[in-house]
C-alpha cells in the first residue's frame, strides 16, 4: 500500500525507526532463555515488523529492514557465528513472504506467517546442513517445522492485530 | 473462508500433523557408537557398548570454542561449552539414534549410530 508521502526522508526515517524496533524486539527476546532445548528454535517476534513491513511498505523496504536487523541483531547480541543461520532463514522466509502477500490478504496474517515461519525454519536448517556438512542436522526437522507453526501462528496474529489498531486509528 | 485460506490451511495442519506423527511414533534404536564430528570432519569416535567407566574429553572448535563432553556406558552428554547458547549443554543425555546433539556455534555434533556402524578407533 503506498502511503501518503513517500519522499526518501520519510521513507528513510520510517525504515530507521521499523528497523530499532525490530532491533530492540530482537534484544528483548534474546535474554530469555530458550525455551526448547533445539537449536533454532525461538518466538522470533522481531518478525511481527518483517510481516508488518512486507504488507504495508512493500518488498525493497522490507528486505532493507529485514537484512538491516538480522546483522545488527547477530552484532549486537556477539552471536556473529549464528549469523549465516539467521541470513538463511531471513532470506528463505522473504522469498516465500513474496509469493504469500499475493495470495493472502492482511487479515489472514494469521495463517500467511506460519506459512513463512516453517520456510524460515527449513532455510535455516538447509544452512546448517551445509556449514556442518551433514545431513545429521535432518533429524530436527519435524521439531523445527512444530515449532514455526506455532511461533509463526502467534507472530501473525500479533502482526494482524497491530495493522488492524493501526488502521483503526487512521495512521499507517 | 475463501480456497487460498482453505489449501492453506489444510497444507500447514498435514505439515504438523506429520511431524507430530513421525516424532511419535517413529523408533529410536540405541545408538551404540558415538561419532564426534568438528566443523565437517570426524574427531571422534567411541565404542559406548564397550566401555568400562565415563570417559571425559573436550573438543575444540577452530573459533576457540569448545565443549567438554562425557561418554558413559550406553550414552553420551555435553557438560559444559563456552557457546552463547548453551543450548548443547541443555540437551542432556542421549542414548539413541533419534535427535544428534547439536553445537551450532561450535560446529560440533555428536551422533549415535546403532548396529553395523564401523568403529576407527575404541578409546575408554
Amino acid at each position: 500500500m503506498p502511503s501518503r508521502d513517500d519522499s526518501p526522508a520519510r521513507r528513510l526515517t520510517r525504515c530507521a525507526l521499523l528497523t530499532a524496533i525490530a532491533l530492540t524486539i530482537f534484544m528483548a527476546e534474546a535474554q530469555l532463555p530458550p525455551p526448547v532445548p533445539i537449536p533454532g528454535v525461538k518466538l522470533g517476534l522481531a518478525n511481527i515488523v518483517t510481516v508488518y513491513a512486507m504488507y504495508l511498505l512493500g518488498p525493497g523496504d522490507t528486505l532493507m529492514i529485514l537484512f538491516a536487523r538480522v546483522f545488527l541483531g547477530a552484532v549486537f547480541s556477539g552471536q556473529m557465528s549464528t549469523l549465516l543461520y539467521s541470513l538463511g532463514g531471513g532470506a528463505a522466509c522473504y522469498l516465500s513472504m513474496l509469493v504469500l502477500r499475493r495470495i493472502f490478504t492482511k487479515r489472514q496474517l494469521w495463517l500467511c506467517s506460519p506459512m513463512a515461519a516453517v520456510c524460515h525454519n527449513l532455510g535455516q536448517l538447509a544452512v546448517a546442513a551445509g556449514v556442518m556438512r551433514t545431513w545429521a542436522v535432518l533429524a530436527y526437522l519435524p521439531y523445527l517445522v512444530l515449532a514455526a507453526v506455532c511461533a509463526g501462528t502467534f507472530t501473525g496474529l500479533c502482526a494482524q492485530f497491530l495493522i488492524a489498531q493501526l488502521e483503526k486509528s487512521g495512521k499507517k | 473462508m475463501t480456497r487460498p485460506v482453505k489449501w492453506g490451511l489444510a497444507l500447514l495442519l498435514l505439515l504438523a500433523a506429520a511431524s507430530a506423527a513421525f516424532l511419535l511414533l517413529r523408533p529410536g534404536t540405541p545408538g551404540t557408537v558415538a561419532v564426534v564430528t568438528l566443523d565437517g570432519e570426524v574427531v571422534r569416535e567411541i565404542d559406548l557398548s564397550a566401555l568400562k567407566e565415563p570417559v571425559t574429553f573436550t573438543v575444540e572448535g577452530p573459533e576457540g570454542l569448545h565443549n567438554v563432553i562425557t561418554a558413559e556406558p550406553g550414552r553420551i552428554r555435553v557438560d559444559s561449552a563456552n557457546c552463547p547458547d548453551q543450548i548443547c549443554v541443555h540437551q542432556g543425555w542421549i542414548s539413541d539414534d533419534l535427535v544428534p546433539i547439536v553445537c551450532l556455534p561450535n560446529r560440533m555434533i555428536i551422533e549415535l549410530r546403532g548396529e553395523g556402524a564401523q568403529v576407527d578407533a575404541i578409546t575408554g
